[in-house]
């Protein structure tokens, strides 16, 4: 990721706190991810300045309201495709995008996959409720087989989107998974994902203690296993971690999963950028005779 | 037997007895009611409801099965509607049919959730590329989306284009006593679709047209067929217009709140009428130019900044003032308000003839 300066002011959780308090219910896994977040950037000491905090809509993209960094509240599951925006806009902007399940894997699927693919730098954290919340309880891509919604009254009959075998499919170079209740371990895969240079992809779990009944704080807390009590488990190996993702049921891997350090970004691939100056900071203004060759010049 | 229940089940309930057989959508406060009341009730009917992963899949689903022949339905808000216009405008090209609902929310972008009228360009003047037109059916009571969701079903099969039924989240929302139809109706088997039996397999659904006059010939065809609309299908309701010398236009639920301003304006004096329009396209501009030989003013009221009232504008072609009274961001205009506003335009054009508690008030 970009490049961190020294703290100007300190960074703390009180001055990370946003303008307006959130509105998620009492007990919402969100709470535990914004929590997680200001804690990785109090870490890592980056200034709120230095941050962009970009979300689609749902619950969990209310997220950039309730932190003291730049935020942008964008259309529903177009967040990655805005982010892509910043990041050349601004590459050394941090750029942190928050969602939901729905948002990024249903309506934003598409650009999930491209984003991923280009190597974007950036950090994508998805509260995972396998539900809609903010919609009052639909079925979600990540809902289970045979779960009851509003919206499927008679139980889900879909195979749901494994993210993590997606993340690393579509060429994440930064795949982990964390739960909003282990706060350490998040904070944790956050300040990783944020270090990382390239796509960062964190899915966390993130209950909906509202609208899905099925997966709670108590269905995970007895499954879930982190990566990193294996000592033998080695996160550059694309096809170990492959094999992690297919894990679901009495056991679910959590934790980083993949890292591949070295391949270029979008930006760093960007030669307009090699000079390393952003967009949005240089001059506009381009020198007359370069203009004029271009009126002339014919394709 | 009369229901007591909400608009946006009414839709879904009178699809399927409109031979509905299958719902593709995405979740939307407030059309979400019509999704889940599909989900519910469509598997019963031996109906098939899925829960697509955008806007943009429902409605291409909803070319897969119109063009396959089956009586198809989606629903959305404001936002859904947006991400649905490229679908809308290929099914209009590729002439299938389907009803959308949209039951509109604030905007633009996020917006809210509460009730606007703000919808009305992108659906009613086609938010798509190209020409073509949606039939866009308004309705003001729970009642009325019942029966302009079964109408919509008939009107696209019959033009074979796509029907909206263009609500707001207020008639969406609430609970009015409703009568369906004592049968379920079964629609015919469509000549062109492709429906896997040998008598329809030379049949091609497309919107591609690549020689210009093939296009122009193409787009005439469809030209005709709204032209042909605009001469059948209108549909409008009048209130109180045969003395009005003042004439409120307003659709949906602002026409509720209209009914109660006529009302209380002729207690008072003024000689106020009502026009309705149910069909927004086709709209009922030959109406409208009826009622200025006799009517003074128009006073159209919208839960936007007006749109609707463009195209009462270019009805009336100069004929005779337009004004507009709008109100948007989820606020519903009370009668209160509008009757208030209406004295005051009464007030300016005829200060003469002003009922005389307006001299004081
Ligand atoms: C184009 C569009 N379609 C639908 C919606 C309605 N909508 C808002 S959030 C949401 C899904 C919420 O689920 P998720 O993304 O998983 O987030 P959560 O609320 O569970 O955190 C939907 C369908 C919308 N805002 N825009
Ligand atoms: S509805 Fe669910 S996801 Fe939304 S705030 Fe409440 S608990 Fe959280």
């Amino acid at each position: 990721m970009a490049t961190t300066t020294v703290e100007a002011v300190p960074v703390t959780m009180a001055n990370l706190k946003g303008r307006v308090d959130p509105d998620w219910c009492p007990g919402c896994g969100d709470f535990g991810v914004l929590a997680a977040y200001q804690k990785a950037l109090v870490e890592l000491r980056i200034q709120p300045h230095q941050v962009v905090t970009i979300s689609g809509i749902g619950c969990s993209s209310n997220l950039p309201g309730f932190i003291h960094t730049y935020g942008m509240h964008t259309l529903h599951g177009r967040s990655l495709a805005v982010a892509t925006g910043v990041k050349l806009a601004n590459h050394h902007l941090h750029v942190v995008v928050t969602g939901g399940d729905g948002d990024g894997f249903g309506i934003g699927g598409n650009h999930f996959v491209h984003t991923m693919r280009r190597n974007v730098d950036l950090l994508y954290i998805v509260m995972d409720n396998q539900i809609y919340g903010l919609t009052t309880g639909q079925t979600s891509p990540t809902s289970r087989v045979g779960m009851k919604t509003k919206s499927m009254p008679f139980g889900n009959i879909e195979e749901p989107v494994n993210p993590m075998a997606l993340a690393l499919a579509a060429g994440a170079t930064f795949v982990a998974r964390g739960i909003s209740s282990e706060q350490k371990h998040l904070t944790e895969l956050l300040k990783q994902g944020l270090m990382h240079k390239g796509f960062a992809f964190v899915d966390v779990f993130s209950p909906c203690v509202t609208y899905n009944h099925d997966n709670t704080y108590q269905w995970f807390r007895p499954r879930v296993k982190k990566l990193e009590d294996d000592p033998g488990y080695d996160p550059s190996n694309w096809y170990a971690a492959m094999e992690k993702a297919q894990m679901w049921g009495e056991e679910i891997p959590i934790g980083r999963f993949f890292q591949r350090t070295g391949l270029p970004s979008l930006h760093g691939n960007e030669p307009i950028l090699a000079d390393d100056v952003p967009l949005a900071h240089r001059d506009p203004r381009i020198a007359p005779d370069l203009a004029r060759q271009f009126v002339e010049e014919l394709m | 037997m009369k229901q007591l229940i909400k608009g946006n089940e009414a839709i879904v309930k009178s699809a399927i007895l409109a031979g509905c057989r299958a719902f593709y959508g995405y979740p939307i406060t407030p059309a979400s009611e019509i999704a889940e009341a599909a989900a519910l009730y469509l598997p019963r009917a031996g109906g098939v409801f899925l829960q697509a992963e955008s806007e943009v899949a429902a409605i291409n689903m909803l070319y897969g099965a119109a063009a396959a022949g089956v009586r198809a339905l989606t629903a959305s808000s404001g936002p859904g509607i947006s991400l649905m216009q490229e679908g809308i405008s290929y099914l209009a090209g590729a002439e299938l049919p389907c009803v959308i609902a949209d039951i509109m929310r604030g905007g633009p972008g996020l917006g809210n959730i509460a009730p606007e009228q703000g919808d009305y360009n992108q659906v009613v003047k086609g938010g798509g590329h190209g020409n073509y037109r949606t039939l866009v059916l308004a309705p003001d009571s729970v009642q009325e989306m019942a029966d302009l969701t079964r109408l919509a079903f008939d009107l696209a099969d019959e033009y074979r284009n796509p029907v909206v039924v263009l609500a707001d989240g207020y008639t969406g929302q609430m609970m009015e006593p409703v009568e369906f139809p004592a049968a379920a109706m079964l629609p015919r088997r469509p000549a062109w679709a492709v429906d896997g039996t040998a008598a329809t397999r030379r049949n091609l659904i497309t919107s591609i047209y690549l020689e210009p006059d093939q296009l122009e010939a193409h787009v005439r065809k469809l030209e005709t067929k709204y032209r042909r609309a605009e001469q059948q299908a209108v549909r409008f309701e009048s209130h109180r217009t045969e003395d009005a010398e003042i004439v409120l236009v307003g659709y949906g639920i602002v026409a509720r709140i209209l009914k109660a301003v006529v009302e209380q304006a002729r207690a008072q004096g003024l000689a106020v009428g009502l026009l309705r329009p149910i069909t927004l396209y086709p709209f009922p501009a030959a109406e409208l130019r009826r009622l200025s030989r006799q009517a003074l003013a128009f006073l159209v009221v919208e839960m936007s900044t007006g749109q609707m009232v463009e195209d009462v504008r270019l009805a009336l072609e100069g004929r005779r003032p337009v004004e507009f009274y709008g109100r948007c961001g989820g606020n519903v205009p009370s009668a209160e308000e509008i009757l208030r506003w209406v004295r005051e335009r009464a007030d300016h054009y005829w200060p003469a003839f002003a009922p005389e508690e307006m001299a004081d008030a």
